[in-house]
């Protein structure tokens, strides 16, 4: 290492050193020294001398549990307006929260409201819409004894849907020949699609699930090939429009085996 | 600010203090020890060991050659600063909440805590520097009328004693006399802390009732009120600027029921004259137990519940802040 003293009474540090990659490398810098003098306390600087006593090993290490550390950089922003700042800044996350409930569409089984069924203040005093969901159930059940029995066959055409198909111009012949292959009117029926369910939800659950409303067409609930477990959506078709309609009500933000049922339109709302 | 985290106790912290050159920093908590750190770069010094219960308070003359603790052992004990040797104890009745040297460090005050039958009272020992034995024999016990008090204060040129009450009533004593001069109605709760300005004339009281107020010494007159939305564990005036720091928080028994986020356990600063809050500043995970202004003004550091202290140096920023009016 090489000291030049320079006349303006800077120095100049040469220095011949090997770098990381192996290789003879100059490095020359150029210094100022600045003497800056300051003044301490002298009680303080004797006090910085202080040994170390109390718990601490013999080696004059602390013992483990002490330890100084640096924290992260904490932001104190002093402001004349923090306080207004602040109190902004609550109302808006108060003002997004609501806007999250609004969005999310939480639904109250028992008042319809914007809330969670276990907080609606009437789950005590007004009946549940489940209940109401019962009373629906009754009135297809009435026109199905009217017909002769619940179990009784109704021909197609006498279905409470098949004005609908009437109107779509078909021939109840064809109609006919369509429901015997099963798929033919697939695309015609009210379609809805229910997901969110569990893994052990069976055909036979949702049939009973959405029975109540109307009529079904059809009931397919996706499986999973290998395991035959449930895949956790299922589609219902009806035979008509309002049983769907009504159907997508109930059965939307319905409770269903611990989990909480999402029904929509299966072709994207029609 | 980068926090300097000084992890010397494992239980909550009940009281840190500055010396009055402000280079050292003493901290104590319920882990029965105290200990005793330089204050610019957070370095360890050493541990005064020796009581057998959770410590409540400490302070040190203005040489920085004793210290003196209080505990939940019924004992105060006296310490050379420098080798962390044990001078004097005092026993008492019940638990030391709080000690402090008179500004002339003639006198120390105790303020004890009202259990098993024994009355709470602020008892006053001189000191003698000349020697370690102290005397065992107070001077004068002053005993409160009403609630117990909960902390204690020398006034300006050690003429009275200040007390904060437990049912948040401030008592001004005539000490030699053993006279309450006058008495206040400060707080609607428990008083939590009480510190004075530096020439004593007057202080800041933190209280649970979610406020921190500033009284006139000589008059207990009130001056100035702070509005917070937490119960206060501690407040503290800065020397140089114009403000005020408050800590606390929920209970500690409450806290793990929320967020830290909602916990609010921030320093708040709030303007001295203006009443205003004027920032925050975070870190601790649970409510801050304590607060101390270094002397000199260019730092401050706080104690928390999670057993941490947290030594910050303010950036420059803080020292260019000014209030418009």
């Amino acid at each position: 290492m090489e000291v030049i003293t320079n006349a303006d009474g800077t120095k100049t540090v040469i220095e011949n050193r090997l770098n990381e990659d192996g290789k003879r490398v100059r490095v020359t810098r150029k210094i100022q020294e600045k003497i800056v003098q300051e003044h301490v306390n002298r009680a303080v600087a004797e006090r910085k001398q202080w040994a170390k006593f109390g718990q601490l090993r013999s080696d004059g290490t602390a013992k483990s549990s002490v330890a100084t550390t640096i924290g992260e950089v904490v932001e104190l922003r002093l402001s004349q307006y923090a306080a207004q700042m602040k109190q902004q800044e609550l109302e808006a996350a108060e003002q997004e929260k609501a806007a999250a409930v609004k969005s999310s569409k939480i639904l109250c089984r028992v008042c319809r409201g914007e809330h969670f069924t276990a907080k609606c203040p009437y789950k005590d005093t007004m009946t549940s819409a489940e209940d109401i969901l019962g009373g629906g159930a009754a009135a297809p059940a009435a026109e199905e004894a009217k017909a002769g029995g619940p179990n009784a066959y109704v021909p197609p055409h006498m279905r409470a849907g098949a004005k609908a198909f009437g109107a779509g111009g078909r021939t109840a012949g064809s109609l006919g020949a369509g429901d015997a292959r099963g798929d033919g009117r697939r695309d015609e029926n009210p379609t809805i699609r229910i997901t969110n369910l569990s893994e052990d939800t069976l055909e036979a659950d949702v049939n009973q699930l959405c029975r109540p409303f109307g009529p079904l067409a059809r009931v397919f609930v996706a499986t999973d090939r290998s395991t035959g477990y449930c895949k956790g959506f299922a589609f219902v078709s009806y035979y008509d429009h309002e049983s769907a309609e009504k159907a997508i009500a109930k059965l939307n933000g319905h409770g269903f085996d611990n989990l909480i049922l999402s029904a929509d339109w299966a072709n994207g709302g029609k | 600010m980068r926090p300097l985290l000084l992890q010397g106790h494992e239980r909550p912290l009940t009281q840190i203090k500055y010396n009055r050159d402000g280079d050292l920093l003493m901290t104590v908590s319920k882990d029965k020890i105290a200990n005793l750190w330089y204050s610019h770069n957070g370095e360890h010094i050493g541990c005064y060991v020796g009581h057998l219960g959770a410590l409540w308070t400490v302070d040190c003359n203005k040489t920085s050659t004793l210290v003196i603790t209080g505990a939940a052992d019924n004992t105060a004990r006296l310490w050379h600063a420098e080798t962390g040797r044990m001078l004097h104890t005092w026993e008492l009745p019940t638990a030391v909440k709080r000690v402090e040297f008179s500004h002339d460090d003639q006198y120390v005050l105790m303020v004890t805590e009202e259990r098993m039958g024994h009355k709470s009272g602020i008892y006053v020992f001189a000191i003698d520097i000349s020697r370690p034995e102290q005397s065992d024999e107070p001077i004068v016990i002053l005993r409160a009328s009403g609630a117990k008090p909960t902390v204690a204060a020398w006034s300006y040129l050690d003429k009275f004693i200040v007390s904060g009450h437990e049912d948040g009533s401030l008592s001004l004593y005539d000490w030699r006399n053993e006279e309450v001069v006058q008495t206040a109605k400060a707080h609607d709760s428990i008083i939590t802390d009480m510190q004075m300005w530096k020439d004593g004339t007057y202080f800041i009281t933190s209280s649970r009732d979610m406020t921190a107020r500033l009284f006139e010494t000589a008059t207990l007159e009130p001056m100035k009120i702070y509005k917070t939305d937490a119960p206060l564990n501690t407040a503290t005036m800065t020397p140089t600027q114009d403000l005020v720091i408050l800590g606390g928080g929920q209970a500690a028994s409450e806290v793990t029921t929320t967020s830290s986020r909602q916990g609010k356990f921030e320093s708040r600063f709030f303007h001295k004259i203006f009443e205003d809050e004027v920032g925050r500043s975070r870190g601790h995970f649970g409510p801050i137990n304590t607060l101390a202004v270094q002397p000199d003004g260019k730092g401050f550091a706080s104690g928390g519940e999670d057993g941490l202290v947290r030594v910050h140096h303010f950036d420059p920023e803080y020292f260019k802040f000014k209030y418009d009016y």
